[in-house]
């Protein structure tokens, strides 16, 4: 009897609460990290040496048109009070620029990461949902209704700021100017394309903007973004959703076009080309610098230096660190007992 | 901890404690008792047995631990740092007021040297980790600050900051902090000085905090500045490029959970399935979860909310995107590990060596058992040592139980009994002659008693007792000479109910009377402070009787006379009746 009732007041005998668990106990031995080491610096190394022949391999030409210096073709541009002002930028190729060829625009100074402006955006009404078309969200203040009480859609400051300088590309030839077509077709996410911003559903589409105005700084409304294409309106244009897909750093640069298509698909050759830009965007207020950027891809992206040179430098560095680990070891050899 | 040089022990009683506790003796008992190897006090009250114990916290800067069983250890238990109760044959009154208890005294040493030094070495490993990983996490926002405007826009997504240290990080950790063991039970019994870095502080101060936050401070750089450098240029290989908030978001989450991952399994160093469990568990929810809310379907359900919609699947299956993960890991951990390794040769601690023998023990006797075929459990954890349970019957220690005389001598003064005289003269040998003096001295204050005289006008059992017993008295020297060495028997942690001495006979070990001298001494002490000037009176009546041994005694009583003119009880609430 009572030696039923010294039992019964046992704590459990089992592995887990008598901590006996079986269990892996690692240890760093020699054995294990000296040679780990050596495989992550070779490793590394190799890689660095492939991500950096890969990153030589790319052209990049960048040409910044903001237009400071009195003697740049696009001074006369900088004047607030000119509109639709055009301005030219010459450039030339020596050799075959392969293709497919990319067009970006990059701007510099520009904060899209800030926080106020990131949070300026109705994304329910971007999904065209109308009953926020009357009532745009109050995060997109101030430019939720304009001076009359108006709704604005889109509303909020991201759509506000919309880039809206146009590029045309002419390669100089003897006969004259050949215009370089441009693609820009699926350059945004497809998720934004097809599930993030969608058009209200009412046909035509203009209907749907009834008593709502347009963004201030916008020329023209949404419905009308992209006079040549109807199926490149409203939300769901190409531009609007590469603007609205914010950038993480002050310095980027967005994807414009891609050259495709004719005798471009293989490249831009080699010779002069002139690029005339319709300059509408003023950066100078806020010091900020446009430029325009030309580049080709590879499979790691576009040319990116400080990749395979960290790879580089760290798997070196891994190599010497597991030289000097072994000297060490080899030096204080950790006892062997019994 | 001081170095004790000598074999010192200090001996206590009760009364004597009380003038030692005093205010301006203390210091001085502190001095003399840190200076021994150990302190007996015997004959305390419970309140003097907590007093001792704040004397140490307060004047030492130790951790102390007090250990009893009695209704009587409560106020040493709670006012010590740790309470150790002992549950058993005192009751549980000591076990309700203690912090740890267990029914046997040995398992003191099973608490201290494995459970508490476990208990420490993964407090510290837990707390380590956990300001790592929060600084890692946090300081990204800072440096992400310089090229935000310093608007305080998040680098992350906002499900992300909340479910970051609630479901990503939180599981391995708390594995970590359960089960972690260094070395396994029965070595950390066979070496105790493994016990030093946890009285040394070693594992969690301020440089090993320091160390940590900076660590973690290093990973947000890294964290930050690699996918900035990498990202700022880079697109997709549809030529997108690939410095977008969101693809920078889920880049530089990504990487931060599997770098602290990877931080917290080079941390934990016992790996039992849990932690296999937690660990890579906590990984795979990460990427399921994000992966969850970054689906069309709850975008659709609120669109407000869930605004990531196909960033992780954009972002991930990019190869730069990986090879800026994997750079950033690399960067922040061989660092760490070379580290490490390079501590473990230069510098090992005692646990590392004893660690070591222990796995080289383990492989050897697996490489045996494997040879042999006999299929051997080598697992890391020993089996538990020390039975548990009864080992049938009890077993009482062999502790004295000490306490200050009740009503007892009343009782054996033999005052109601009709004993023959020589009954009564060996029934009072058995006891302390002291009790009879005690009574009439209390019975008779000023008054010097002969041996023998009827002092006892005022109460008879005195003078009966006296009367009868003083023949007996100058035999019994011997008992009661003798039994001064078996003073130091008694055990500080055993008191008795307040019942009185020689209902305990049989509980002290070989002496009759151990407690004689002191009892005496106790006796003594009483009657000093309490009467004010009756000194001198009691030592001719001891003197009177206690033949051989007057001349101690006469010490004492100087000795205690003295104390007493410098002692705060001198003024007393009136002498007890005498």
């Amino acid at each position: 009897m009572s030696k039923e009732e010294n039992t019964a007041n046992r704590p459990d005998n089992t592995a887990f609460t008598q901590q006996r668990l079986p269990a892996w106990q690692p240890m760093l031995s020699a054995g294990i990290v000296i040679p780990g080491f050596v495989i992550i610096g070779v490793a590394f190394i190799g890689i660095g040496v492939a991500l950096f022949v890969t990153s030589q391999n790319i052209q990049v030409l960048e040409k910044d048109y903001t237009g400071i210096e009195r003697n740049s073709s696009c001074f006369k541009c900088t004047n607030p009070r000119v509109k639709n002002c055009n301005c030219t930028i010459n450039f030339s190729l020596d050799k075959l620029f392969e293709g497919p060829v990319f067009v970006y625009y990059g701007l510099s100074n520009y904060f899209q990461n800030y926080r106020k402006y990131g949070v300026s955006k109705d994304a329910v009404q971007l999904t065209g949902d109308l009953a926020y078309f009357t009532e745009p969200s109050t995060t997109c203040a101030p430019y939720q209704r304009d001076a009359k009480d108006k709704p604005i859609v889109p509303c909020g400051s991201i759509a506000n700021s919309m880039f809206n300088d146009t590029f045309k590309l002419f390669q100089i030839v003897n006969s004259g100017n050949v215009e370089v077509p441009f693609d820009g077709k699926g350059i945004a996410w497809w998720t934004d394309y097809n599930i993030k911003y969608r058009n209200p559903t009412t046909n035509p589409l203009k209907n749907a903007f009834n008593d709502t105005v347009k963004p201030i700084f916008w020329p023209r409304p949404a419905y009308e973004l992209d006079p040549t294409n109807s199926a490149n309106n409203g939300f769901i244009n190409q531009d609007f959703l590469v603007w609205m897909r914010r950038s993480a750093l002050p310095n980027f640069r967005k994807l414009y076009r891609r050259i495709t298509e004719g005798e471009y698909a293989k490249g831009l050759p080699a010779g002069d080309y002139a690029l005339v830009i319709g300059y509408n965007y003023p950066v100078l207020a806020f010091e900020g610098r446009k430029k325009v950027v030309f580049s080709n891809v590879s499979w790691m992206g576009g040319k990116n230096q400080f990749l395979g040179i960290a790879y580089l430098v760290i798997g070196s560095l891994c190599v010497v660190m597991s030289i000097v680990m072994l000297i060490v070891y080899a030096k204080f050899k950790f006892p062997d007992e019994e | 901890m001081d170095n004790i040089s000598g074999e010192f022990a200090l001996v206590i009683s009760g009364h004597s404690l009380a003038h030692a506790l005093e205010a301006d003796m203390e210091a001085e008992l502190l001095m003399t008792a840190c200076a021994c190897k150990a302190v007996i006090c015997c004959r305390v009250t419970p309140m003097q047995k907590a007093l001792v114990v704040e004397l140490i916290k307060k004047h030492k800067k130790a951790v102390t631990l007090a250990i009893g069983d009695g209704a009587n250890d409560v106020s040493m238990i709670k006012s010590a740092h740790i309470g150790v109760g002992i549950s058993g044959q005192e009751g549980i009154q000591a076990v309700l007021a203690s912090d740890y208890s267990f029914a046997q005294f040995r398992f003191l040493q099973r608490l201290l040297l494995v459970h508490g030094r476990w208990s420490y070495l993964r407090m510290c490993r837990f707390l380590c980790y956990f300001f790592y990983k929060n600084f890692a996490f946090t300081m990204v926002h800072f440096w992400f600050g310089f090229f935000c405007g310093f608007s305080a826009q998040t680098v992350y997504d906002q499900y992300f900051i909340t479910l970051y240290n609630i479901l990503y990080t939180s599981l391995p950790v708390l594995a970590m902090g359960i089960f972690d063991q260094d070395v396994p039970d029965r070595r950390s019994l066979e070496y105790p000085k493994l016990y030093e870095p946890g009285q040394l502080n070693l594992l969690f101060n301020k440089r090993e905090f320091f160390i940590c936050i900076s660590q973690g401070i290093y990973t947000s750089l890294v964290l930050f500045f690699v996918p900035y450098a990498v990202l700022s240029n880079a697109s997709q290989d549809t030529a997108e490029p690939l410095a977008d908030y969101q693809t920078f978001a889920v880049t530089t989450a990504t990487a931060l959970v599997i770098v602290v991952s990877v931080q917290i399994a080079l941390d934990t160093g016992y790996w039992t399935i849990i932690n296999h469990v937690f660990v890579w568990g906590s990984l795979g929810l990460f990427f399921s979860i994000m992966l969850a809310m970054h689906s069309q379907t709850l975008f659709s359900s609120s669109p407000n909310q869930f605004h990531f919609v196909g960033s992780a699947q954009s972002t991930l299956l990019q190869p730069v995107v990986w090879l800026t993960i994997a750079l950033a890991t690399v960067i922040c951990i061989v660092p760490v590990l070379a580290f490490r390794f390079l501590k473990l040769d230069l510098k090992p601690q005692l646990s590392d060596t004893v660690r070591y023998t222990q796995l080289v023990r383990q492989k050897k006797r697996k490489a045996v058992c494997f040879s042999g075929g006999a299929g051997v459990r080598g697992a890391a954890g020993s089996t538990s040592e020390g039975r548990l349970g009864a080992r049938g019957g009890s077993r009482r220690s062999g502790y004295a139980f000490a306490h200050q005389e009740g009503f007892g001598e009343l009782i054996t003064s033999g005052k109601n009994m009709r004993l023959s005289s020589l009954a009564l003269a060996s029934f009072a040998s058995r006891h302390s002659s002291s009790w009879i003096d005690t009574l009439r001295k209390k019975k008779h204050s000023h008054t010097p008693t002969p041996p023998g005289a009827a002092s006892g006008d005022s109460s008879p059992a005195p003078s009966c007792v006296s009367g009868s017993a003083a023949p007996p008295l100058s035999n019994s020297p011997s008992v009661l000479g003798g039994s001064q060495d078996a003073a130091i028997e008694e055990e500080e942690a055993r008191t008795p109910p307040p019942s009185p001495l020689q209902a305990k006979p049989g509980s002290s070990t070989s002496h009759a009377r151990p407690p004689s001298t002191t009892l005496l001494a106790a006796s003594e002490s009483t009657q000093g402070p309490s009467t004010g000037g009756g000194p001198g009176d009691t030592a001719p009546s001891a003197q009177g009787e206690s033949g051989g041994w007057t001349l101690s005694l006469g010490a004492v009583q100087e000795a205690l006379s003295n104390w007493r003119s410098l002692g705060v009880r001198s003024s007393s609430p009136g002498p007890p009746s005498l």
